[in-house]
């Protein structure tokens, strides 16, 4: 008899059809905007978390003309260039008030054998460096030796080497997801440098003069004693070597993004709760329109002898089985946008994205699913407690 | 037996008490037919009769059962087992076929012998004339067809009184016929019959006529 009661379930869903579609296309909605808010939410408070371990230096000094350059390759990875002198380093880390400070070289984006996409390159100090260290993704021995390197998180290793312009560079440990550009940099000891130049070079990649010459660092770290006043400090860095550089505060950064992360959310969940309670106004309605339609064929059935707990459990589990289908079919129709479009999302917001693993995904999708069907149910309960409740010769001679 | 003591009742919204202190006898074994002019409550009593009205006062008591004090499970095993009611319309869940209309309702719960009442519903559409049509859907039945289905709707599970609303009406001499045999020989086999009626064959057939 099962067989014939699973038929007769969706027969009763199928006459009323059309209340049932909206219902369930309510339910797809609703789910789908829960789904693509959650994902949105978690995936820019992963992106923020990880951007704040890499923007944990005070003060960055480069040369002048090119602070907006650093903030956006600081941001979004953009492939930028800017030089000047490897010998302000020398002179600035010197500087009293300074706890810590190190230098580091961006090389111009290169097609590398290694990779689909270009890459940026970067040299750093592992003696000095505060910044790279605590960005990556497990631990390693701080000695970066030799030809050694530490890859972004998107460039793919094999055997535990990259090729770069017919070379192999051992990998010894990856990069924390950051969502933006800098996934596919490639970090190189600084005293590299010249070598991987000149094996760039051999390959034919475009260098500048300065990039051949060396001598050069793009910009330096500084984290300042708590007790040192920031004013003092750069007004002693003016004096030292001129006026030829610009300031970024990476934490400033930092917290400025957090600002707009919290706007975004904000406006986020405004927009899920405005659409979340239209959603469920449009719930209660079509619950309504189609308890009415069954009125009738309701106390037709109590006349025939059918018990009320059976109805109700009856009615109840259409209802189940519409909010089912509806909020598991909306999850995975939000996943199809959400997920591949993550990266064009956080580009459009201009915060650092991160999607969830595919194991989160699928936990917040059981909780959406448990919770719009929950408040399907609920919602429905009030209007099947009222059909199965009304006089049954009542309910019977009024057609609906 | 069915006892029906002062009686009343007006519906929700109407200026006029329909039934007002109305007593009633329905004896085993009986035919009886109920007339009356067109809204005078004929329906009504019926329906307050068969437990499925609640009336505004008195009580309706099936054997020593007081029908609208029973548990809703005592309630709906007398409905599926006691009182058949036959509406004055005809109304049928429209997504099943008529064979399905009559036996579906009584499948869920402790009905478990499916086979047997597909089985006995097939044999009374027979019997009805309308045999070859207990796969047709109800719009597609004419009104005479559609109450004889209606009528082994509340029949099949052989309850001992059965209350029908106007069974004839509307319908011609020959069908009319065919749906009375079938109820006098229903109360034949030992039950009890209650219909509202114009209808003169009915009132001929019944063994007392009550104009309310
Ligand atoms: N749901 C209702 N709400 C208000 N008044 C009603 C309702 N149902 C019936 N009535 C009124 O109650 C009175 C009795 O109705 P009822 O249907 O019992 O009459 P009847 O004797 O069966 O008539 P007929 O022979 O036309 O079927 C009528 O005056 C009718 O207008
Ligand atoms: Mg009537």
């Amino acid at each position: 008899m099962s067989r014939k009661k699973g038929n007769n379930l969706f027969k009763n869903i199928a006459s009323h059809g059309f209340y049932n579609a909206c219902l369930l296309a309510t339910i797809l909605i609703l789910s789908a905007i829960l789904f693509a808010s959650a994902v949105i939410r978690q995936s820019l408070n992963t992106g923020m978390k990880n951007m704040k371990k890499r923007l944990g230096s005070d003060i960055m000094l480069v040369p002048k003309g090119a602070k907006e350059n650093a903030e956006d390759l600081l941001l979004e990875g953009s492939r930028n260039t800017f030089y000047f002198d490897a010998s302000i380093y020398e002179k600035v880390s010197s500087i009293d008030g300074i706890a810590e400070s190190t230098s580091q070289i961006f090389l111009k984006s290169l097609s590398a054998d290694c990779c689909s996409s270009e890459v940026e390159i970067v040299f750093f100090d592992p003696e000095t460096d505060f910044v790279v260290g605590p960005w990556i993704e497990e631990e390693y021995a701080k000695t970066l030796s030799g030809n050694q390197v530490i890859v972004g998180n998107s460039i793919t290793v094999e055997n535990g080497v990259i090729r770069l312009f017919g070379q192999e560079y051992p990998v010894v440990a990856k990069m924390a997801k950051t969502g933006t550009a800098l996934d596919s940099s490639v970090y190189f000891s600084k005293e590299t440098m010249p070598d991987v130049i000149a094996h760039a070079e051999e390959k034919g990649s475009f260098l500048t003069k300065e990039q051949l010459e060396g001598g050069i660092i793009s910009s330096v770290f500084i984290n300042l004693r708590s007790e040192a006043k920031l004013e003092k400090v750069l007004e002693t860095v003016h004096q030292t070597i001129g006026d030829i550089f610009d300031v970024v505060y990476p934490k400033q950064l930092n917290t400025s993004l957090a600002g707009n992360l919290s706007r975004i959310t904000g406006i986020v969940d405004i927009i899920t709760y405005a659409l979340g309670g239209l959603l469920i106004v449009l719930l209660l309605l079509f619950h309504s329109l189609i308890m009415k339609g069954r009125k009738q064929e309701v106390a037709l059935l109590r006349i025939l002898g059918r018990t009320r707990k059976t109805l109700i459990r009856e009615l109840l589990s259409e209802v189940g089985v519409i909010s089912l289908s509806g909020t598991i079919i909306g999850c995975l129709f939000s996943m199809l946008i959400v997920f591949p479009f993550g990266t064009y999302i956080g580009m459009q917001f201009q915060m650092p994205y991160l999607g969830p693993s595919f194991a989160k995904a699928l936990l917040t999708m059981l909780l959406i699913v448990l919770f719009v069907s929950a408040i399907s149910l609920l919602t429905s309960i009030l209007f099947i407690l009222h059909v199965t409740h009304v006089e049954p010769y009542l309910a019977l001679r009024r057609e609906e | 037996m069915l006892l029906a003591e002062n009686i009343s009742k007006r519906y929700k919204n109407s200026r006029r008490t329909v039934l007002e202190k109305v007593n009633f006898k329905l004896e085993e074994g009986e035919f009886c037919a109920i007339t009356g002019e067109s809204g005078s409550g004929k329906s009504t009593i019926l329906a307050v009769l068969a437990g499925i009205l609640r009336p505004d006062s008195g009580k309706v008591c099936l054997d020593d059962a007081d029908l609208y004090a029973l548990s809703d499970k005592d309630l709906s095993y007398i409905h599926q087992r006691k009182i058949g009611y036959v509406p004055q319309a005809n109304i049928f869940l429209k997504q099943y076929n008529i064979l399905d209309n009559i036996v579906f309702p009584y499948l869920s719960g402790d009905t478990k012998n499916g086979q047997e009442l597909f089985e006995r519903a097939r044999a009374h559409l027979e019997i009805l004339g309308i045999g070859d049509l207990w796969d047709r859907y109800p719009y597609e039945l004419s009104g005479g067809e559609q109450k004889r289905a209606c009528l082994i709707r509340a029949l099949l599970m052989k309850p001992q009184i059965v209350i029908c609303d106007e069974p004839t009406t509307g319908l011609d001499g020959k069908t009319g016929k065919k749906i009375l045999t079938y109820l006098d020989e229903y109360r034949k086999s030992g039950k009890t019959i209650l219909a509202a009626t114009h209808d003169d064959h009915v009132k001929a057939c019944a063994t007392r006529v009550w104009n309310i």
